[in-house]
């Protein structure tokens, strides 16, 4: 049985269909990526599995169990974390203080252990250590997209739902986010992860589904994605002849 | 320069009431990006409340304070069920115009079961006051001061050292995000809404022996809270504390110097000026910065 | 057809009812509550204008009723001016006061203006209370004089009348003028409103200002009903008094300020029993607003015409209109060019050096990922952001530091990624916005804006339905009527912001199509998407940007090939030589 699965979702976001009639499942120690060009749907999807939007139609299954009518306090308990687009680290708390909130799910945690766990964040994410106790306004990008998901994994997620980490960051900045995604799948956790990068997302998937319109287009293994045109025609318009 | 020291004392001591409203007021923004106008009728309703429970029912001192607390938290709860949660969604027009509708009940509510008689509500101590050298300090105002030290040190500890106090931040800057990570937004709010009526509520208790215990009393606190908030800079607690007292200072000064009549339009021309010549307040860059 | 009768039909009415109140036999005590209604009901008209119209929250209008009345008191009682001068002179002064007003804090937001509507009306009780040499302090005014020819309450009762019907007439007609439609669209989306062409400032200081010189002419006529005025019937009490007054009436129609008025005087009369508690009728009245809000926020009239609605079919227009002409100006070949443009957010450069240019005629596209900063740089252009840096020159003209309504002017039209259509007016009626944009058809008259309008609407396929409001349209269709309404401005260069998003396919192609159709016309148009099938259809000349810098510029079929343009929408290859 898939760890989480789309039956037919169908979301409206205000008076628009975003997704239409999509299915999908993602196995439990998987990464798999969606993908599709702005406006697809991708982040929509998301935010339905994670409860911040109710389906129109269809189903969403974690471990078999419909969530779909849940709120989103209650499925992050069930260990589902959603680090959404644009990475929202708390601008008036610190990196530490941001960090200890992500375990806010798990029920009461005294403040030394949490103390203690976000030091451990930290030897997963050198880079943030320096900034510890400096406010999350003060950070770069790529800085607080690594706060944002040690944050989400702080809830000692079963499922993280990852949406655009490498958005706005350097190349270079990337690829440190993408190893530690990497990281992440390589101590248990699944991830879904939505990218526009399509390179980036499919060098770490398992697998992958592309998105076109609300719609499901493409469905496969990352090198057969990868060689597949329809990727390409998906971003950039087109049929396979536009391609040099 | 006796009499300096004296107005100076005076001032701060009835800017720590407006320090306290203030507060309130910021922290309902913060979390809901509202400005609650029912906030100076907490403090009236908790001034009549402490002559219900001390001077009517004869309770002491003490268990008549726990029992208006009591009151007010109540009241906060209710508030919130009534007039700001069923609006959460909207924009902040009918938010607005739906806390003054409820600024408007409490008063008048009071005013039906209490009648126009402005009360008397006796200070804690026995003892009206201390001589300090030229100064002389009224133990009512001692008493103010004091508490709203303790209660801006609480305020200070609370949202600074505890894990609550920073899920409460958490729910003011991102209520999506916060609900993502499992807080509880709706009893986020609920909270914010009881602190605030209990520090309106405390500072109604402070206050009333000095003014009178009127239907009144809650308005022009909450307006002067308002200009001390705009003079901070709203949005941002220290400022709401300092302007306050700062307020507090300038009108004593005024309605010695100046006049006494139009003593209430001090806060109100402060007001006006700063929003016309500094709307961010003293303080406001450092909104400014906190994106 | 309601338009032409309805004028006729008003003033039947309106002559009935004054000839009602000179000749029906009423006693002394109907006499006063009449004249108290018809007055309010002025004061509240007021409150219609500036919040129901325009959105903007008054609580000191009894304040300004305040200024009117002692204006009379004083006047007519210590100056011995005739009433019609007096009268006169506390309406003017109270319009200054509102217009004063609003120029100081209509900058601000709205808590804002309610803080300091209400310390103003505090600040304006203080020196009713104080100034006793001018005022008379607590004792009031008393001996106020009425007019020399109406000077019994029968007639004075009719003047009262006629005053309610002349202000209840352009009340009712406000919303049909262009000041009128300037306010409720500023109400209904201020940021649309002014990229549309609308000053949204000096409309709401208008609206402002003519509150309070409808609250000054209602306190005028009441201090001459009553003859005498104290300070304690012009509190904010009173303010708040008049406010539920218009949201239980109807905040949007001058019938719903009557209804409120007459109900909350008349009810209270009739209830006396409420008034010999004090407080308690005031405590119904807070009560009342946060019930009227939360569960009628439109009001008693409000919830009528929403019923009426449905039974209220818009008939439609006769002759077909014209078809829609374009004359934009033509300086120079380039309508739009960019030098160096640069926005930042404090350490964030979202649009870093961006240069590029917009020939005349044709259009142009503006692509790339997410967060690459072409959003930003629409915003720049159409002047929701200040450019950092830069120049902007649209038509040779430089806008880079004119605000948005000042750019429609010149000639930009823009539509919005999330459809800011003025929801509470029809298709015709936000699309009239868009033609009556100041620099565009100078000159023309009202029924020739319409056949413009109408021109645009049929231009889009839309023109059957134009007198339906736009919530009852599709989104599909929503976006073609804000097309339309940018169109109806003439403009020289025309912003589209992801016109595709949330667009099915056929209602894609129906959007390549007009957009098309809009390029025949010789109109230049601007485009952003990540619809490249679209782009790359419709599009001769593409810019691309990545990271805030333009990376690519040129024929269309060209920069889709170029390798980095693909890499910055696939992503980048990890760099071998940079990994640890």
């Amino acid at each position: 049985m898939p760890l989480l699965a789309l039956e037919g979702l169908t979301v409206r976001y205000g008076e628009i269909e975003a997704v239409h009639d999509l299915s999908l499942a993602v196995e439990a120690g998987e990464v798999v990526t969606l993908l599709g060009a702005n406006g697809a749907g991708k982040s929509t999807t998301l935010r339905a599995v994670s409860g911040l939007l109710a389906p129109a139609a269809g189903d969403v299954l974690f471990d078999g169990r419909s969530i779909a009518r849940l709120g989103p306090e209650a499925i992050v308990r069930l260990g589902i974390a959603h680090v959404p687009e644009g990475r929202r680290v708390f601008p008036g708390l610190s990196v530490r203080e941001n960090i200890m909130l992500g375990a806010s799910n798990r029920g009461r945690i005294p403040k030394t252990a949490l103390v203690r766990e976000s030091d451990e964040m930290f030897d997963l994410f050198p880079d943030i250590r320096p900034f510890a106790d400096a406010l999350g306004w003060t950070l770069s990008g790529g800085q607080q997209q690594m706060v944002a998901v040690a944050r989400g994994l702080m809830a000692r997620p079963r499922l993280l739902l990852l949406d655009e980490p490498s958005l706005g960051l350097a190349p270079v900045i990337v690829q440190n986010v993408f190893a530690i995604i990497g990281e992440i799948r390589r101590r248990g956790t699944t991830v879904l992860l939505v990218e526009q990068n399509a390179k980036m997302a499919l060098s770490v998937a398992d697998r992958g589904y592309v998105l076109e319109t609300g719609r499901l287009a493409l469905a496969g293994r990352p090198a057969e994605l990868w060689s597949n045109d329809a990727v390409r025609a998906a971003y950039l318009g087109g049929s396979s002849a536009r391609t040099a | 320069m006796d009499l300096v020291l004296q107005l100076f004392f005076t001032g701060l001591g009835i800017g720590a009431v407006y320090a306290l409203v203030a507060l309130g007021f910021v922290l309902i923004f913060r979390a809901t990006n509202v400005v609650n106008f029912a906030q100076g009728e907490f403090s009236m309703v908790a001034a009549y409340l402490m002559v219900v429970f001390a001077v009517d029912l004869d309770w002491p001192y003490g268990w008549a304070f726990l029992a208006t607390l009591a009151g007010m938290a109540l009241l906060g709860v209710v508030f919130n069920l009534g007039v700001y949660y069923p609006l959460r969604h909207r924009t902040f027009l009918p938010v607005i115009i739906s806390t003054i509708g409820a600024s408007i009940f409490l008063a008048n509510t009071v005013l039906a079961l209490y009648g126009p008689q402005p009360q008397v509500l006796p200070g804690w101590f026995e003892t009206p006051g201390v001589q300090l050298g030229p100064v002389y300090l009224d133990s009512q105002y001692l008493l103010i001061i004091g508490v709203t030290l303790v209660l801006v040190a609480f305020n200070h500890w609370f949202f600074e050292h505890t894990l609550l106090g920073k899920k409460l931040q958490a729910t003011s800057q991102d209520k999506e995000m916060a609900a993502l990570l499992g807080i509880p937004v709706a009893t986020m709010i609920m909270l914010t809404f009881v602190y605030s009526a209990l520090l309106g509520g405390i500072a109604g208790v402070l206050v009333a022996p000095i003014l009178f215990v009127s239907i009144q009393m809650g308005s022009t606190i909450a307006l002067k809270a308002f200009a001390a908030t705009i003079i901070g800079g709203f949005g941002d607690v220290t400022g709401a504390i300092i302007g306050g007292l700062a307020l507090g200072v300038i009108e004593t000064f005024g309605a010695a110097y100046l006049s006494v009549p139009y003593k209430d339009g001090f806060a109100f021309l402060v007001l006006v000026a700063f929003l016309i010549f500094r709307p961010q307040g003293i303080f406001g860059e450092r909104i400014a910065e906190k994106a | 057809m309601i338009r032409q009768a309805g004028p006729v039909a008003y003033a039947i009415f309106a002559l009935l009812a004054v000839v009602a109140a000179a000749f029906a036999p009423l006693d002394d005590y109907m006499l006063h509550i009449l004249v108290q209604t018809a007055s309010y009901a002025i004061a509240v008209f007021g409150l219609t204008v500036v919040l129901g119209l325009c959105g903007q929250i008054n609580l000191a209008q009894a304040a300004f009723f305040g200024f009117g009345a002692y204006a009379v008191g004083l006047g007519t009682a210590d100056l011995h001016l005739d009433f019609w001068v007096a009268l006169a002179l506390g309406a003017a002064f109270a319009l200054v006061m509102g217009a004063f007003l609003g120029v100081a804090t209509l900058r601000l937001g709205g808590h804002y203006l309610a803080m300091v509507t209400i310390s103003f009306q505090q600040i304006v009780t203080l020196i009713m209370v104080n100034w006793i040499p001018v005022t008379h302090g607590p004792d009031g005014v008393g001996s106020i004089q009425r007019p020399a020819h109406f000077a019994s309450a029968h007639a004075f009762l009719g003047v009262c009348v006629v005053a309610v019907a002349l202000v209840g007439y352009l009340v009712w007609r406000l919303p049909h003028t262009p000041l009128g439609r300037a306010m409720r669209a500023l109400r209904d989306n201020e940021l649309a409103a002014s990229v549309v062409g609308v000053n949204v400032y000096r409309t709401k200081v208008a609206a402002f200002a003519l509150s309070a010189l409808l609250g000054g002419i209602g306190g005028g006529l009441f201090a001459g009903g009553f003859a005498y005025v104290s300070p304690d019937q012009f509190s904010f009490a009173e303010s708040i008094v008049f406010m539920t007054m218009v949201l239980l009436g109807g905040v949007a129609s001058p019938i719903g300020a009557v209804i409120g008025t007459a109900l909350l005087i008349v009810l209270p009369e009739s209830l006396r029993f409420l008034k010999s508690v004090p407080g308690l009728y005031l405590a119904i009245y807070g009560l009342a607003i946060i019930l009227i809000i939360r569960y009628m926020p439109d009001g008693i009239w409000g919830y009528v015409q929403q019923r009426a609605r449905r039974w209220f079919a818009p008939p439609p227009f006769g002759a077909p209109p014209p078809g829609l002409a374009f004359a934009p100006s033509h300086n120079g070949a380039l309508a739009l060019e960019v030098r160096q443009l640069a926005k930042y957010f404090g350490g964030l450069r979202a649009v870093d050096g961006v240069s590029f240019a917009v020939r005349r005629g044709g259009v142009h596209a503006l692509i790339g990922p997410n967060g690459s900063g072409k959003t930003t740089t629409l915003n720049v252009l159409s002047g929701v952001y200040i450019a950092t840096g830069g120049r902007i020159a649209l038509s040779g003209r430089d806008v880079a530091r004119l605000p948005p309504h000042q750019r429609a002017a010149a000639g930009l039209g823009r539509t919005f990624q999330n459809i800011r259509l003025f929801r509470s007016m029809s298709a015709l009626e936000n699309v009239v916005i868009g033609a009556e944009r100041s620099g565009c058809n100078a000159g023309a008259d009202h029924p020739a804006l319409v056949e413009r309008a109408r021109a645009a609407l049929a231009f889009v396929g839309l023109e059957a339905r134009a007198r339906e409001r736009v919530t009852g349209f599709s989104y599909g269709h929503q976006r073609l009527i804000e097309i339309a309404r940018a169109l109806a401005g003439n403009p020289a260069l025309l912003l589209l912001d992801e016109p595709a998003a949330g667009l099915n396919s056929s209602e894609k192609l129906a959007l390549r199509d007009l957009l098309k159709r809009i390029a025949a016309k010789g109109l230049t148009i601007l485009i952003i998407d990540h619809d490249m099938t679209l782009v790359a259809d419709v599009a001769a000349h593409i810019t691309v940007l990545n990271f805030g810098r333009r990376i690519a510029d040129g024929v269309a079929a060209d920069v889709l090939r170029q390798p980095d343009v693909i890499a910055a929408y696939l992503g980048s290859e990890p760099d071998a030589a940079a990994r640890p």
